[in-house]
């Protein structure tokens, strides 16, 4: 049997804008082992929350394929998607919002285990409810307590103790610490890393932070404008980045020290749009390597060494600077 | 934080003693707790610390802008060029702002006036500051969107029409247009995209060169502050813990708040499995510790931490340090 959980071919969701389609995902393929992370970056608009509920048939997909173990989900009507979905949940960016003012912590975290009729039995279910707040560090004592009474991080403990209430397989996780900070932030980061060790949890990591992203993932795959642009392992990616947007964005990170910071590469303008965009690369208009063909055909994702996937004319090879 | 040492001639501001107090019906939030700050001219002083810490309050106090009436301030002083701002005059205060001390927001989105084009927005405060023609001001108001990388012929365009990043390059040249001595930056780049923060970074760098302003650049981001700034205050529960140049906060950090805060941060080239976060949670400003602020969550932590409030410790001309274990001594206890 093979080791893949989730394998994404093609994957296209387009919208109708009054100006024509946004291509906010346009053919993403990429593929995940069990109990492995995949980190998706990439900036605001690249496209990257959209793929992760697509993947979740949380919006429907455009076109593709989607294949989570074993089974494509696509084909699946509305009852057997409603039961596969115990298996692939998600932890929201925003803590503060992505919370019911009204129910009580007990009352979130029991919310998903009722409506999938896992635990009847009302004891057992509470006893199920203290247990996953055990597990993601929320006191006993803040059982009936409301979200407005407590931090942004507890909030974000319940988003993950709500996520695991299911037993899944399988975890998107958009943006989990960008509302937080620091000093929380690795509190949260070093939870999700112990419950997918003890869970063998597999996770996608949707983030704009690359520093948490490259601590965090096995594979890192860059996204820009709906395209994945570059993927590979997170060392070799960030030891040796191909795409020139993967480099620019590499070192755009401002990073907290004063001695050998590093050379910066400056990216002119900004993001084009993703409407009826035309079959040329993306990225062309903004690169500091852009050859004739970069605005003539669009590249192809190709293995330029192995599992390191790039998406460029150039494929780096002119781009040594 | 008692910052004696610095020379007092040739600063653009200083604050002394600074508390703030948000009081309601019910509790008080003791949001700035003795603060003082110094910066001289044409230097960049870094204010970092996490949510609450009371960064914003200590900035909006040097417009005089704390929210009226739940803001109160307790004591303290800020003196611009010698004069205390807290007790300035409305029409004084009028004067000053946004002329001598210019402010930039966090978010670009909700700080511009969504029914005026961004030519009219720079132009208003040259008008009114400088004296000049609605004309005039229009045509150096056009000059300063160049200067910030925006075509000029887009002067009489909407905020709608322009990305976070353009939308952020407008807020700068509306704070720049008076050429201030100061500029309070409250996490100009925290609502960008990497590649524009580089951008919008690098253009805060040159025109800060080019007008030989101060600035007070507030950010939670120890990236930015080593790219950006010359001096740094470490801000925690309304109070300085450490304050030091580039040199003394990077390379020889003192406070064990500090270390936690440079530990906690993911290091981009070194992969570690284990992130070291600070241990429990922000103090709630209601209902402070008692002692160091600190001190629930500081592994060095002694019985004195939670009686007393630590004095402030020169460990050198630039460097102090608000903690009990650098009592006697200038070497480190850690």
């Amino acid at each position: 049997m093979s080791n893949t959980l989730l394998e994404v071919k093609d994957l296209k969701k387009y919208y109708k804008v009054p100006k024509g389609m946004l291509h906010a995902v346009d053919g993403v393929t990429f593929s995940i082992d069990k109990g492995k992370t995949l980190g998706i970056v990439g900036e605001s608009g690249c496209g990257k929350t959209t793929a992760g509920r697509a993947i979740l048939r949380l919006v429907e997909p455009t076109s593709g394929q989607i294949i989570f173990d074993g089974v494509d989900i696509l084909k699946l009507n509305k009852n057997e998607m409603r039961h596969i979905r115990k298996d692939m949940q998600l932890i929201f960016q925003d803590p503060f919002s992505s919370l019911n003012p009204r129910k009580t912590i007990a009352q979130t975290i029991e919310e998903p285990i009722i409506l999938a009729k896992m635990i009847p039995d009302k004891n057992k279910r509470f006893m199920r409810v203290m247990e996953l707040m055990e597990t993601v560090g929320l006191a006993e004592r803040l059982v009936n307590t409301y979200p407005h009474e407590l931090d942004g991080g507890r909030r974000q403990r319940i988003g993950i103790a709500r996520a695991l209430a299911m037993n899944p397989k399988f975890i998107i996780c958009d943006e989990p610490v960008s509302a937080l900070d620091v000093s929380i932030q690795a509190q949260i980061l070093n939870l999700m890393k112990k419950i997918q060790r003890e869970m063998g949890l597999t996770y996608i990591f949707i983030t704009h932070d690359l520093s948490v992203v490259n601590h965090f993932s096995d594979d890192i795959a860059v996204m820009y404008l709906g395209r994945l642009i570059e993927k590979a392992p997170s060392e070799i990616l960030f030891a040796n980045p191909v795409h020139p947007y993967t480099k620019a964005l590499l070192s755009a990170i401002p990073v907290p020290r004063i001695h050998n910071r590093p050379q910066r590469i400056l990216l002119r303008g900004e993001i084009t749009s993703p409407i009826n965009p035309e079959p040329v690369c993306r990225f062309a208009n903004r690169c500091n390597y852009a050859e004739p063909i970069c605005s003539k055909e669009e590249p192809v994702l190709i293995e330029i060494e192995p599992n390191h996937f790039v998406a460029c004319h150039l494929k780096g090879i002119n781009a040594n600077a | 934080m008692d910052i004696k040492k610095v020379n007092e001639k040739g600063n653009t501001l200083e604050i002394k003693n600074l508390v703030i107090h948000y009081v309601s019906e019910d509790e008080v939030v003791k949001a700035v707790n003795g603060v003082d700050i110094t910066i001289a001219s044409g230097k960049t002083l870094g204010l970092v610390g996490e949510t609450g810490a009371g960064k914003t309050t200590t900035a909006l106090s040097i417009l005089n802008l704390v929210p009226d009436p739940q803001g109160k301030i307790i004591s303290g002083e800020v003196l611009l060029e010698g004069k205390n701002v807290l007790t300035m005059s409305d029409s004084e205060l009028e004067e000053l702002r946004g002329d001598k001390v210019a402010m930039i927001f966090q978010d670009p989105m909700t700080s511009l006036n969504p029914v005026l084009t961004v030519g009219d927005q720079i132009a208003e405060g040259l008008e009114i500051h400088r004296k000049i023609s609605k004309g005039e001001a229009l045509k150096q108001a056009k000059e300063m969107l160049e200067l910030v990388g925006i075509p000029a012929e887009r002067a009489g365009e909407y905020p709608y029409q322009f990305s976070g990043g353009m939308k952020q390059r407008v807020v700068i040249a509306i704070a720049l247009a008076c050429s201030p001595d100061l500029l309070i930056a409250d996490e100009p780049t925290t609502a960008l995209d990497v590649t524009i923060q580089a951008q919008v970074l690098i253009l805060i760098n040159d025109l800060k060169q080019k007008y030989h302003m101060s600035m007070l650049m507030i950010t939670h981001d120890l990236g930015i502050v080593a790219e950006v700034c010359d001096e740094v205050s470490i801000v925690y529960a309304g109070r300085i813990l450490e304050h030091g140049t580039l040199e003394d906060i990077f390379d020889n950090m003192r406070h064990p708040y500090t270390k936690g805060l440079f530990g906690a941060l993911p290091d981009i080239e070194v992969r570690r499995t284990e992130l070291k976060p600070i241990k429990g949670l922000m103090p709630d400003p209601t209902n402070l510790p008692s002692g160091c602020p600190f001190h629930p969550r500081c592994d060095y932590a002694m019985e004195v931490c939670s009686k007393l409030p630590p004095e402030t410790k020169w460990l050198s001309d630039t460097h102090c340090v608000e903690c009990h274990l650098y009592k006697d001594t200038n070497e480190s206890m850690l």
